[in-house]
C-alpha cells in the first residue's frame, strides 16, 4: 500500500529562510565593514 | 606583525575577492533551493521536512572544516609564528561560527516534526553545541586581549582544542546510543542514497564549501587592511 508523505512543508521553508537570512546577513555584515572603512574596524 | 609585505590596497582586493566568491556562492544557495525542491525527490516517511537535510549536512560539514582548519592553522602558528596564519585561524573561526548557527538551527527545525521534539541532549547534539560555545569564547577571548602576540599564542590553544573535538562529534553516532541519524556519505561503505539525493547533497555541499572560502578570504583580508592602518598610524 503506498503511503502519503507527512504535510510538513512549514519545517522546510522555515529552515530554508533561517539559512538564507544567516548566510546573506554574515556577507551583508562583511561587506559593510568593508565599504564603511575601506576594511573593517573590528580586532577578529 | 602584519607578517608580509601587502599594501592597503591588496588586502581590499582580497576582501574584495572574497565577497565575489562568497556572492557567487550565495546565489548558487539558491540554485540549491530550486534543485531541493523542483529536482529531487519526496523521501516517502519523512515528507518535504527530509530536504531540510540539504542545508543542514552541508553547513556541518563547512563548520566542521572551518573548525578543523582552525586547529591545524593554530599549530602551525604556535611551530611557525607567522601572523598569516593567527589571522587565517581567527578569519576561519569566525566564519565557523556563522555556519554552527545554520547547523544549529535547521536541525532542531527538522528535529520537530521528525522526532518530536525541538533537543534532546544526546551526544552528538551536545558536543556540536558545546563546540559552538567554545568558538564564541574563542572570539570573545581575540576582542578581549590587546597584545596581538598574546592574542594569537592564547587563542592557538584554544582553537587547536577545539579541533579536538571534531572527531569526537562524527564518531559520537557510533561511540554512543544517539537519535541522530548515522552518517550516510563520510563513512567506509558506500552512501547509501538515492542518486538524485546523493547529486543534490554533494551540489549543495560545493556551494556551502565556496561559500565558506568566499567569506574566510574577505574576513582575512579586512583583518589585514585593519593591521596596516594601525601600523601605518603607529608609524605616523
Amino acid at each position: 500500500m503506498l503511503v502519503e508523505p507527512p504535510m510538513n512543508g512549514g519545517y522546510l521553508i522555515a529552515a530554508y529562510t533561517v539559512t538564507a537570512v544567516i548566510l546573506v546577513g554574515y556577507w551583508v555584515r562583511l561587506w559593510r565593514k568593508a565599504t564603511k572603512s575601506g576594511g573593517g574596524k573590528g580586532k577578529m | 606583525m602584519t607578517g608580509s609585505s601587502v599594501s592597503l590596497e591588496g588586502a581590499r582586493r582580497i576582501v574584495r575577492r572574497g565577497l565575489g566568491l562568497s556572492a557567487v556562492g550565495v546565489a548558487g544557495l539558491a540554485g540549491v533551493y530550486l534543485l531541493a525542491l523542483n529536482f529531487t525527490p519526496v523521501e516517502a516517511r519523512q515528507g518535504l521536512a527530509q530536504k531540510i537535510f540539504y542545508v543542514h549536512v552541508p553547513a556541518a560539514w563547512s563548520a566542521l572544516l572551518a573548525f578543523s582548519l582552525v586547529g591545524i592553522a593554530s599549530m602551525l602558528y604556535l611551530w611557525l609564528q607567522d601572523p598569516r596564519l593567527d589571522r587565517f585561524a581567527a578569519a576561519s573561526a569566525e566564519v565557523g561560527v556563522a555556519f554552527s548557527g545554520v547547523m544549529l538551527t535547521t536541525g532542531p527545525i527538522w528535529a520537530r516534526p521528525i522526532w518530536g521534539t525541538w533537543w534532546t541532549w544526546d551526544a552528538r547534539l551536545t558536543l556540536t553545541l558545546f563546540l559552538f560555545f567554545l568558538f564564541v569564547g574563542y572570539l570573545a577571548l581575540r576582542a578581549a586581549v590587546h597584545d596581538p602576540v598574546e592574542r594569537a599564542r592564547f587563542s592557538a590553544v584554544v582553537g587547536i582544542l577545539g579541533m579536538l573535538l571534531v572527531p569526537f562529534i562524527h564518531l559520537s553516532v557510533y561511540l554512543f546510543r544517539t537519535l541522530h541519524p548515522q552518517p550516510i556519505v563520510l563513512k567506509p561503505s558506500a552512501p547509501s542514497l538515492p542518486p538524485e539525493m546523493l547529486r543534490t547533497l554533494l551540489i549543495s555541499t560545493a556551494v556551502f564549501t565556496l561559500i565558506y572560502l568566499g567569506f574566510v578570504t574577505a574576513r582575512y583580508g579586512l583583518a589585514l587592511a585593519e593591521e596596516i592602518r594601525e601600523e601605518g598610524r603607529d608609524a605616523g
